[in-house]
């Protein structure tokens, strides 16, 4: 059974692009066929990590919203630019937003049929016979949101250790309440050094009352390499790596 | 990072204070609202309805409705459908929002508001309930009785039309278009040009009016009673309104999403039974026997299908069979019906358990 999981955040600047593209590749590797999409619409950015360069991407998420063309027709391989061979059983497909000011404005101004989102998730997900699809969204709650958590079979929140943060994410889990989702994981970012990760986990999984099923430190490493490549496909050896298999790991349970 | 310093004490507070306060200032109304509104959008129901489309959209049988040139403008390709459960549940999918002429689907309605005027006797006495297995535009009465046989061919019609109260035409009217905003709880227009073209065209309908007024069935206020059905039949709809007249019947009466009652309950069981022994033309009979779900059908393309304390569907599809249904609504009824049990005399398990897949139950894999 295909798996839905959306990733958000209450707050822009969390990570949660890099967290999205982490995760996926790390399933994709594990020989999956997973899809991401960039809901993000008007600060997408996801496209980057993946090496997919704008003049490539003519086909984007905002044109089948506006019904010009279908949704698989806006899914792009990204295989290759995190290693995987062409005759590996994994894939990755991302639809990526469109980066053009004038195409974001139209979305801005126009809105959309937020049901052609759903509508195009299933689609994708039957044509392409994803195993996996991620849903990275816009910080904030918005109808987007909201359906984008409501159709997920698995959503993630993504926090950093400050107040704003944890506030945001209770607002965000009340929401997820209502909207019955089916499965909640939280996801601590940005930990820095003097911050003890399993005290931390201990405290915010007592709090919140769900499970957190990684700590992330503030890394120098993941930034020096952020925008320009997927930090665990570089240094599959290395602990956030390791932390990023644990977290799949924990999609699947349950 | 900013504050990178905070010490590890006053950040481990942190967590519960901020979630507390954020939990106090979460309340009922608006989240629940807007939450309920994106479930729905987000159903397994709604995704089963969605598929239906896919699989009929690109059938191409059936002609839409000419003998007049506004219904002849119609795009055969709009198809639209919504179901509305009696909790007041809206799923739709396609052309919703598509406006068109109510046309028969108003007899239904017409039908309850005479008993509501005169009671079920007197209206049983202008109008019988047999299907008559003859074109919907048949000029026949009942022979011993002179009645027309049901309310939902043209004859019956135009007999409870004659029977909606009012000091003259513009009262009658207005009673008739406030019973439909009670219905679907919004007002509605006449399309002028459809109207004009039935009153300047309907030779036939007259016709019906005074053999009907020959034997005494009707009243003499001919013109004025043909006005106000051609009106009836020209009142603007879209498939979410038919899908909320439906669930208002399936609903004994009163209309799930505004709570206002539009037909008193005594007569909910007229017009649903009549629906569903006459409803959709000479193909009545069969329609019970496959589909059995109270329906009736309009010449502009839409079809109107009550299943009572459960839920009701409105398809909107132009183009028509020879017998005057929507094709691509028949065939969304037949799926429901046999989908989820919905035939009235059904009592085998069906595939699909409708209360699981209008509230989302997690077991279903609706990917």
């Amino acid at each position: 059974m295909p798996k839905v999981i959306s990733i958000h955040s209450y707050r822009g600047g969390t990570g949660k692009s890099n967290f999205t593209a982490n995760i996926a590749a790390t399933i994709a590797l594990q020989g999956k066929r997973v899809g991401v999409v960039d809901t993000d619409v008007p600060s997408q950015g996801i496209h980057n990590l993946f090496c997919l360069e704008p003049e490539q991407t003519t086909h984007t998420l905002n044109s089948y919203l506006w019904g010009e063309i279908s949704i698989e027709e806006a899914a792009y391989d990204v295989s290759r630019n995190i290693g995987l061979s062409d005759d590996a059983g994994g894939r990755l497909y991302l639809v990526p937003s469109s980066v053009k000011a004038d195409s974001i404005a139209r979305i801005l101004r126009d809105g959309y049929d937020v049901r052609l989102m759903n509508d195009g998730f299933r689609k994708l997900v039957k044509s392409l016979q994803l195993d996996y699809l991620f849903i990275d969204t816009h910080p904030g709650l918005s109808k987007e949101t909201f359906l984008s958590i409501a159709i997920s079979h698995v959503l993630i929140l993504i926090l950093r250790p400050d107040k704003q943060d944890y506030q945001g994410t209770a607002v965000t889990m009340d929401v997820a309440k209502q909207l019955k989702v089916r499965k909640l994981l939280l996801a601590i970012n940005k930990v820095y050094g003097q911050l003890n990760p399993d005290a931390l986990k201990q405290k915010v999984e007592e709090t919140y009352g769900e499970k957190v099923a990684g700590v992330f430190p503030l890394s120098e490493e993941v930034v020096q390499l952020a925008s320009e490549g997927v930090f665990c496909v570089r240094y599959p050896e290395h602990p956030i790596s390791q932390t990023f298999r644990q977290v799949a790991a924990q999609i699947d349970q349950g | 990072m900013s504050e990178a310093g905070a010490d590890r004490e006053k950040l481990d507070q942190t967590p519960n204070q901020a979630a507390d306060q954020a939990a106090d200032q979460s309340s009922g109304g608006d989240l629940q609202s807007l939450a309920s509104s994106i479930t729905a959008m987000a159903s397994p129901f709604r995704n089963y309805l969605n598929d239906l489309h896919e699989k009929y959209r690109s059938v191409d049988e059936g002609t839409v409705a000419d003998y007049i040139p506004e219904l002849a403008e119609a795009n055969p390709g709009w198809f639209g459908i919504c179901v509305v459960t009696t909790d007041g549940q809206l799923f739709d999918v396609g052309d919703c929002d598509q406006l068109f002429t109510i046309q028969s689907m108003s007899k239904a309605l017409t039908y309850g508001m005479a008993l509501e005027d005169h009671g079920r006797e007197y209206v049983n006495s202008k109008v019988s309930n047999e299907p008559t297995g003859e074109a919907f535009n048949s000029i026949v009465l009942d022979e011993e009785t002179n009645r027309p046989y049901n309310p939902m061919v043209n004859a019956g019609a135009i007999a409870t039309t004659d029977l909606i109260k009012g000091k003259d035409g513009t009262a009658r009217l207005k009673r008739m278009l406030s019973m439909f905003e009670r219905y679907t709880g919004r007002s509605h227009d006449i399309c002028m040009p459809v109207f004009l073209s039935e009153k300047s065209s309907g030779f036939r309908n007259r016709a019906i009016a005074y053999l009907m007024l020959n034997f005494g069935m009707v009243s003499d206020r001919i013109d004025e009673t043909l006005d106000l059905y051609f009106q009836q039949c020209s009142i603007l709809v879209n498939a979410k309104d038919i899908a909320m007249i439906s669930a208002t019947l399936a609903n004994g009466g009163v209309n799930p999403a505004t709570q206002v009652r539009a037909l008193d309950e005594h007569y909910v069981q007229d017009v649903i039974s009549v629906m569903l022994s006459c409803g959709m033309y000479d193909a009545s009979g069969d329609w019970a026997y496959r589909v059995g779900i109270p329906a009736k059908s309009g010449v502009g393309g839409g079809i109107l299908a009550t299943v009572p304390g459960k839920l009701g569907i409105g398809t909107f599809s132009p183009p028509l069979d020879v017998k005057g249904n929507s094709v691509r609504g028949i065939k969304v009824c037949e799926d429901l019906s046999k989908d989820f049990g919905l035939h009235l005399f059904n009592v085998a398990s069906p595939e699909h358990n409708l209360q699981d897949w209008l509230s989302g139950n997690t077991d279903i894999d609706h990917w």
